[in-house]
């Protein structure tokens, strides 16, 4: 059997050759700098086991510090800090009997993880880790004791939860009831029904989820009172679980539909931006100075950024980290605005890093 | 580095290379020389088989033999846009190779398709005895038939472009013909093969994303048990317990049990050079079976590649052996093509002893070899596993082209051994005939069940 040489069928000198193999040489950041960090004190201590260490949930603290919980074979919850003399992920330990970590909220005194397990979702206190040691030279820490604090809804899967402004209130959503935690008092009140799907958002005064059709609910934290079909969502596909990033500087949510249409909404009226490339949308947060930033597509995500105010949105390519870790990043689970405007987001695979993205500096004249 | 150059930071310590040369190396070439006129005399004859009958080839990247003793090889086509990849066999009545079908008409996928190409098989072939059955999966890389090069991130979501996944062929030895085919794994390669034939399950690695897959042979369905990290191991391979074992990209063991269905990273690391080297790609290039099951011999996939005899079967976690570089000491301050440096071609001989190829080149201050010898060597070393002595006992040559870089090897039903070569075009296999006393009938038993 012989075959003759296969002709190229191409003009390799034709622009759009050259474009494509342009676009090729840019495939991965296409602007700004990608660290992973491994989920341990690197080269001293072991990271999370492979299958143990998806990372799905992530809040910040007023220190700066980063709270996570993963997904996998078991849960585990993490305190980290890549300030001043830290560069560590702490694991603080595995929560018996549960598999997904499905929101965590840091509050004033300390932090609260939402862990589900074949018998539902539970609430976990963190205490507060100080993570403010010299990582460098010298250190010391006692292991940090993980609270039970019960069910939340017995029976049902915690969906997500947020903590309010004051960071004394949790107010999280099962899969059909809407509940607060009190943080330091760690009590659990069930306040109603109301759906979980997707995020929850946490506005200037109240917290909204999904409920039926193409409308959100909204819970007033003051009251305590839930508005069912409070809010109706723009033209577009509603079809998937919602997630939300939010601008605390101009006090505007971002969201995004089934088909990688972006909106701001300030609690009134929704915005159309622009649209991601790929769907769905991913985790998401917003730098100091507006730019949206979030992973789209399903297997292998590629980032992106929405400039807030134009509503363009650029294709940033797939993440890579060279520093710290050499690794490709392909799922994210939860993304948080770190203590300078870095971007952390929390990478949902095996073996998950946390990814430190520090955005290209934009000028000053714009 | 060619013949006049030294190490880089040798060279801006002294006030001249030509310095170190004269000093001490001179005598090295003398000994060179001699090892040449040695080896010319050698019992271990060498012949290079091209793929003419697919001229587009350029690489080989499988190498096995299969259920029937004879020796199978991928004649792939990753370079040329819309290249195929035809497995070839050879042909020990013609001394010369059969090509056995064009394996992108055999699955629908041609190379016109628009698609990245069905171009390669990369150490996926794995024997099933017990039906004469050659399993076989394809790899991506070869570009699309109207594009220069292909990238498996660029054209992830892509539906016209994106690779349509590795094929799975079951080729029965005994007919000639392929019974069946499936899709392995959706959008990406398959960078190497294991049959666990007492389970009727093949483990794969998926790249690029480096997912961990089994299939099920008998219902023809395939889970996903997740990533392992960056690097692809280039090699899966098997123990008496049925676990499956590879390689994370820190150079750890990696464990697949099934009766726990974990993947598991193992505390100790794989064998490297810990004066400058950490662990971290020191994956696993090739893995041969020891005959008695109770080791496997091991090189890594990293500069300065290692030698290591893993025994799998003691301890909780296996003991890992390290047996030292498989290639010469180089300026270590310089990242080394991975072309140049580099080990492959684990078989075991009817002899029972572990045969490998590792490249050698010429290097001013290392291996100052004259210029009447090529500057890249692929040299055939034999080791003795009771002493761990090593022997070079023949050196692959090449017409005109390369012959450095071996992929895989294996021994066919005579006792011969073949090598799966990589760089020349179109590509090829080397036969090294094996002197008669090394020799035994059915040397490839018990076959190696991976790529």
């Amino acid at each position: 059997m012989t075959s003759m040489q296969t002709k190229p069928k191409f003009d390799p000198n034709s622009p759009e050759i050259k474009a494509y193999l342009n676009e090729i040489a840019h495939q991965f950041v296409r602007e700004g700098t990608m660290v992973a960090f491994p989920t341990c004190l690197p080269g001293m201590t072991t990271p999370i086991p492979l299958d143990e260490s998806r990372i799905t949930a992530l809040d910040i603290n007023s220190e700066g510090h980063v709270y996570g919980g993963t997904s996998g074979r078991q849960a585990h919850l993490f305190g980290a800090a890549f300030h001043g003399l830290t560069g560590i992920v702490l694991d603080a330990g595995v929560v018996p009997g549960c598999t997904s970590t499905a929101a965590i909220c840091c509050g004033a005194s300390r932090t609260i993880a939402f862990v589900n397990g074949p018998q539902g979702g539970r609430a976990v206190a963190v205490p507060h880790i100080r993570l403010a040691e010299d990582w460098i030279q010298e250190w010391g820490l006692a292991p940090p004791v993980l609270q039970e604090l019960g069910d939340c809804v017995p029976g049902e899967p915690v969906v997500h939860a947020v903590a309010v402004p004051s960071r004394n209130t949790v107010v999280g959503v099962t899969t059909h009831h809407l509940f607060t935690v009190d943080v330091e008092a760690g009590r659990i009140t069930v306040v109603g029904e109301a759906p979980g799907r997707g995020q929850l958002a946490i506005g200037r005064a109240a917290v909204f989820g999904q409920d039926e059709g193409t409308q959100l609910w909204r819970f007033d934290v003051a009251s305590g009172h839930i508005r069912r079909a409070a809010v109706h969502l723009p033209d577009g596909e509603w079809t998937g679980p919602l997630r939300w990033a939010r601008d605390p500087n101009r006090g505007l949510l971002f969201t995004a539909d089934a088909a990688g249409r972006l909106f701001s909404f300030d609690e009134n009226k929704f915005r159309l931006l622009g649209k991601a490339h790929l769907a769905p949308v991913g985790p998401m947060a917003v730098t100091p100075d507006g730019r949206l930033f979030g992973f789209c597509g399903a297997e292998m995500a590629n980032l992106f950024c929405c400039d807030t105010v134009s509503g363009s949105v650029t294709n940033l390519g797939v993440a890579a980290s060279i520093l710290e870790q050499r690794r490709y990043g392909y799922q994210f689970g939860d993304a948080v605005t770190g203590r300078d405007g870095e971007i952390v987001f929390g990478e949902d695979d095996n073996g998950g890093h946390l990814w430190l993205y520090f955005p290209k500096i934009t000028s000053v004249r714009g | 580095m060619g013949s006049g150059q030294i190490d880089r930071r040798t060279f801006m310590k002294v006030s001249s290379g030509v310095g170190v040369l004269a000093a001490g190396l001179a005598p090295a070439v003398t000994a060179e020389a001699k090892a040449a006129r040695a080896l010319d005399e050698t019992p271990y004859p060498v012949k290079w088989y091209p793929f003419t009958g697919h001229p587009d080839s350029d690489t080989c990247w499988s190498l096995s033999v299969g259920p029937d003793g004879r020796i199978y090889a991928a004649a792939c086509a990753e370079s040329v846009p819309g290249g195929v990849v035809k497995p070839v066999r050879y042909n020990e009545q013609r001394d010369d190779l059969d090509y056995l079908f064009n394996l992108a008409e055999k699955v629908d996928d041609p190379g016109d398709s628009g698609r990245a190409s069905q171009c390669k098989i990369h150490y996926s072939f794995a024997p099933s005895m017990h039906d004469g059955v050659l399993y076989m999966a394809t790899h991506l890389s070869g570009p699309p038939i109207d594009l220069p090069v292909y990238s498996p991130w660029y054209s992830w979501h892509d539906a016209k472009r994106c690779f349509r996944g590795s094929a799975l062929l079951a080729f029965d030895t005994r007919t000639d013909h392929v019974l069946w085919w499936d899709t392995l794994i959706p959008k990406e390669g398959c960078r190497c093969l294991l049959h666990d034939e007492e389970r009727g399950l093949l483990y794969a690695m998926s790249y690029p994303r480096d997912h961990f897959i089994i299939y099920d042979l008998k219902t023809r369905k395939r889970r996903d048990i997740g990533r392992i990290g960056s690097i692809n191991p280039q090699a899966l391979f098997l123990d008496k317990q049925h676990r499956v074992w590879t390689s994370s990209d820190y150079g750890r063991l990696v464990r697949y049990t099934p009766e726990t269905d974990r993947l598991e990273i193992s505390p100790g690391l794989l064998a490297h050079d810990p004066n400058y080297q950490t662990g971290w790609h020191s994956v696993f290039y090739d893995v041969a079976p020891s005959p008695d099951g109770e080791c496997v011999y091991a090189s890594t996939w990293c500069p300065n590649p290692r030698l290591m005899r893993i025994w799998l079967n003691q301890g909780e976690w296996p003991r890992v052996e390290d047996l030292g570089p498989a290639t010469q000491p180089r300026d270590l301050s310089f990242p080394i093509d991975m072309y140049r440096d580099h080990c492959g071609g684990l078989t075991f001989g009817g002899d029972g002893k572990l045969y490998y190829v590792a490249s050698r080149w010429r290097d001013a201050k290392y291996n100052p070899t004259p210029e009447s010898r090529k500057q890249n060597e692929g040299v055939v070393w034999c080791l003795d596993p009771q002493t761990l002595k090593r022997e070079e006992v023949a050196r692959l040559e090449h017409p005109t082209g390369m012959a450095h870089y071996v992929s895989r090897g294996a021994v066919d039903h005579n006792g011969d051994l073949f090598f799966g070569h990589v760089g020349n075009h179109p590509s090829g296999i080397f036969k090294v005939s094996m002197p008669a006393d090394r020799k035994r009938k059915n040397a490839h038993l018990p076959i190696r069940m991976w790529g």
